[in-house]
């Protein structure tokens, strides 16, 4: 069913021993060889999405359905700052995550700390992904859009550039995509009307290999979605989730955030490409190949930036390569990863923000639910069908999990005297009701198998799926769950304490002893089966 | 349940800077910023509360403290009225507020508490100075037809069922300015719902429902006490007194929305 093969621990010791004999001077998480990213996360945890594909899954089977209610307390390290919102990684026994402006590298199996990088910087701090792991150096990007090369053994700099500059409303929160010795990141900023871009860099020295817009170039059919050029080149669309990659068809997918002025789509007539989208680009040249555009002409801020998930599956009867995302505006899109066609739209929550769907899948926004100058009622949560939060993809259900929010929200219009966006929002928006739900969805359909009703306010939680039948996720209750990704039901569950579960739980093996980490608030958590606690 | 509602607008006034963008990725800025003199921005506690508000806030506060996943600070009455609030600010700052998910700031210095809220201070100063009046908002919005939103009012939402116009609603116009009034008649913040829960033994237990999940339930009662138990053990009966506004949520064109926020304008 998918060209991911279960890779065990012993296969992938194998194929860094072979790579050590050859002299490449690497150690496990340094394989960089598409073949070993292709297969599903095993031991070790090594990219911001465990592999390439996105669908964090790992092959792990030691904790699992029968014994999962026997999870303990392994270890918990605390780092006295703001909410962890990074995805962790694991290599060769060593944690790597982060906040803005700072990073961790911690004991996998103790929680002792190895080192810490700190480096206060202006910009902004809303959030940090986590870091990419390479040839024994760590990539970091900083709240005043720098990146930085660390020594993955000492924390070190190695080197630092500018991505772009603070000063013009840009950071880098995305945890670096590494593909082929190539640093890959893109912008983040939705502070002023600025362009946007994913930029790929060589990992020894930082120097730029390619950099492609993520708006279209002036005169090229793209940019008649504009009004003029002078919109467009401040038109936005911001790259601030990591992508991913399918090593045989060379294809980088990248999700791109909204559209500026970010609420005034009055200013900004047209469909405003290529925000809002999937891009599909040339892991070699950043060359665009496809783009398929989740919101035309989006009003709400609300981003096409969730991880565009990778695998092989039957579709209508056929295998096929197959890319799926549940997007920010509360559609669930699957399109065939090879040409972009679009095979299914359908929303995973109520919303009423489109009036129907276009014959290339792309919704019809409906322009009396934009913003008005009075307000207009829109049965979507605020913050939209759901948001930066890891989603997973489990072939061994079939179902694509989500962590979703609907609600009602009331969006208003804000333009000066002469008809422009009075600021960069060019609106307010009044936040009435949000509840979250975990959902198990259908990718042949969009049908939604099944549901959790996860509390009453925004839910950040990342979903992590295992080949243990074993779905790891939070509520926003404070709880943190281990669920049957069957149908949903509770195996295990523990209140840690904290509000925010927003660090995604990735899973690893270290010594025979598979290990799940959860951040809690500022607290990483370890959970075992032969935990003390 | 908790909620959080928010503002959101006007996320970076205090930059007021002129672009001029020359092709893609090339930029001049030229900052336009007032003289030191008049900018409360410019004072160096404030300038440095900024930075650490950016370090700790702004993440759910926004950069400018007008909102994000947080509630905008400067529509919040522990900012606005310092004299008040300040040291409501401060508890505020280093203890959150766990039940509306604000986390704890045990860190942070009593200095470094004191610079975040002069740079709070100062961003409501920029945002009052700038800001459109309530005047103009109330322009803005008074679209609707007041006689048709009476007429709402009092047949097809139901409203007049649980509101009097005479009674609870008597001047609500002053009361609160427009978009305010606008999200409280829309879907009212901060009003918790009721529970009953029915012990093994029988026993009926009434109260504000604190919490409830798929393990536990906790309810505050009538006395003011709190009681917790597994759900297993016991029966629950949620009443949301905004089960009316939910419903209307559900129903509402636009057009009554706008009339019946012109209607309650005329409540004065």
């Amino acid at each position: 069913m998918t060209f991911f093969r279960i890779l065990k621990r012993s296969n992938s010791l194998g194929i860094a021993g072979l790579l050590l004999l050859a002299g490449a001077g690497c150690s496990l998480a340094q394989v960089s060889g598409a073949k070993d990213f292709m297969s599903p996360v095993g031991a070790s945890w090594p990219t911001f999405n465990g592999d390439y594909s996105g669908r964090r899954y790992s092959s792990l089977t030691q904790i699992n359905r029968t014994n999962v209610k026997s999870l303990k307390l392994a270890w918990a390290f605390q780092t006295h700052s703001v909410t962890l919102k990074s995805t962790p990684l694991e290599v060769n026994g060593i944690l790597y995550f982060t906040v803005p402006d700072y990073v961790w590298a911690v004991d996998a199996k103790t929680g002792a700390k190895v080192w810490e990088f700190q480096r206060p910087s202006d910009g902004d701090h809303i959030g940090q992904r986590g870091v990419a792991f390479y040839n024994g150096r760590i990539y970091f990007g900083t709240p005043d859009a720098h990146l930085f090369c660390l020594d993955a053994r000492t924390g070190k700099k190695i080197w630092e550039i500018t991505v772009a500059r603070v000063q013009s409303g840009y950071y880098v929160s995305v945890a670096p995509l590494i593909i082929k010795g190539r640093v890959i990141i893109g912008t983040s900023g939705d502070d002023e009307n600025i362009p946007h871009f994913i930029i790929a860099y060589d990992w020894k020295t930082g120097a730029e290999v390619w950099r492609t817009p993520t708006l279209p170039k002036p005169g090229t059919p793209a940019a008649r979605t504009w009004p003029n050029d002078k919109t467009m080149n401040d038109g936005g669309g911001p790259a601030w989730m990591t992508g991913t990659y399918d090593p045989q068809l060379n294809l980088i997918y990248w999700g791109t955030g909204n559209p500026h002025p970010v609420l005034a789509g009055t200013v900004r007539p047209g469909d405003n490409l290529y925000t809002c989208s999937i891009l599909a680009l040339n892991a070699d040249t950043g060359k665009m190949v496809w783009y398929f555009q989740a919101s035309p002409h989006d009003t709400h801020d609300w981003d096409a930036v969730e991880t565009p998930v990778l695998f092989d599956a039957d579709f209508d009867g056929k295998p096929r390569k197959l890319l799926a995302q549940a997007s920010r505006n509360g559609y669930f899109f699957v399109l065939d990863r090879t040409t972009g066609k679009n095979l299914v739209s359908a929303p995973f929550v109520p919303t009423n923000f489109a009036k129907g769907v276009r014959a290339d899948g792309s919704p019809i926004p409906n322009p009396a639910k934009e913003p008005q100058p009075d307000g207009a009622l829109v049965s979507s949560a605020e913050v939209g069908g759901t948001n930066w939060a890891a989603a997973s993809f489990d072939p061994q259900t079939g179902l694509f999990y989500v962590n979703a929010m609907q609600g009602y929200s009331y969006w208003y219009l804000v333009l000066d005297k002469n008809g422009h966006a009075e600021t960069h929002e060019g609106g307010e928006v009044l936040t009435l009701k949000t509840t979250a739900a975990l959902l198990g969805v259908d990718y042949k359909t969009g049908k939604i198998r099944w549901r959790r009703e996860a509390g009453a306010r925004v839910n950040n939680a990342g979903i992590l799926t295992t080949a243990g039948h074993l779905l790891f996720t939070s509520d926003a209750f404070g709880n943190l769950l281990a669920l049957d990704p069957a149908d949903g039901h509770v195996l295990w569950h523990t209140r840690p304490g904290g509000n925010e579960n927003d660090a995604a739980p990735v899973t690893y093996e270290l010594d025979g002893t598979q290990y799940v980490v959860t951040g809690v608030d500022g607290v990483m958590y370890a959970w075992s089966l032969n935990g003390s606690l | 349940m908790k909620r959080i509602m928010h503002l959101r607008q006007k996320r970076s006034p205090g930059f007021l800077a002129l672009k001029f963008v020359i092709g893609l990725g090339i930029f001049l800025t030229v900052s336009l910023t007032a003289s030191a003199q008049t900018d409360p921005m410019s004072a160096p506690d404030v300038q440095r509360g900024k930075a650490q508000f950016q370090k700790s806030c702004a993440m759910c506060h926004g950069a400018q403290a007008t909102g994000g996943e947080g509630p905008n600070l400067l529509e919040s009455a522990v900012v606005t009225n310092p004299r008040k609030y300040h040291n409501l600010l401060a508890k505020v700052i280093q203890d959150g507020r766990p039940e509306k998910g604000m986390p704890a700031f045990p860190t942070l210095s009593p200095t470094e508490i004191s610079e975040i809220t002069a740079f709070l201070n100062a961003r409501v100063q920029v945002a009052e100075s700038s800001g459109a009046s309530n005047q103009d908002v109330l322009k803005r919005l008074l679209t609707g037809n007041a006689d048709a939103g009476e007429r709402y009012f009092n047949g097809q939402g139901k409203c007049s069922t649980c509101h009097s116009v005479t009674g609870d609603l008597a001047g609500i116009a002053q009361k609160y300015p427009p978009r305010e009034l606008e999200a409280r008649f829309l879907y009212p913040p901060g009003q918790s719902e009721m529970a009953t829960v029915t012990l093994s033994s029988g026993k009926k237990m009434k109260g504000t429902l604190q919490h409830l999940d798929a393990f536990i339930v906790a309810i505050t009662d009538t006395d003011g006490s709190y009681h917790s138990w597994p759900v297993q053990a016991v029966k629950v009966q949620v009443e949301n007194p905004l089960a009316g506004h939910l419903d209307l949520l559900q129903k509402y064109t636009d057009k009554d929305i706008h009339d019946v926020f012109s209607y309650l304008e005329t409540l004065k």
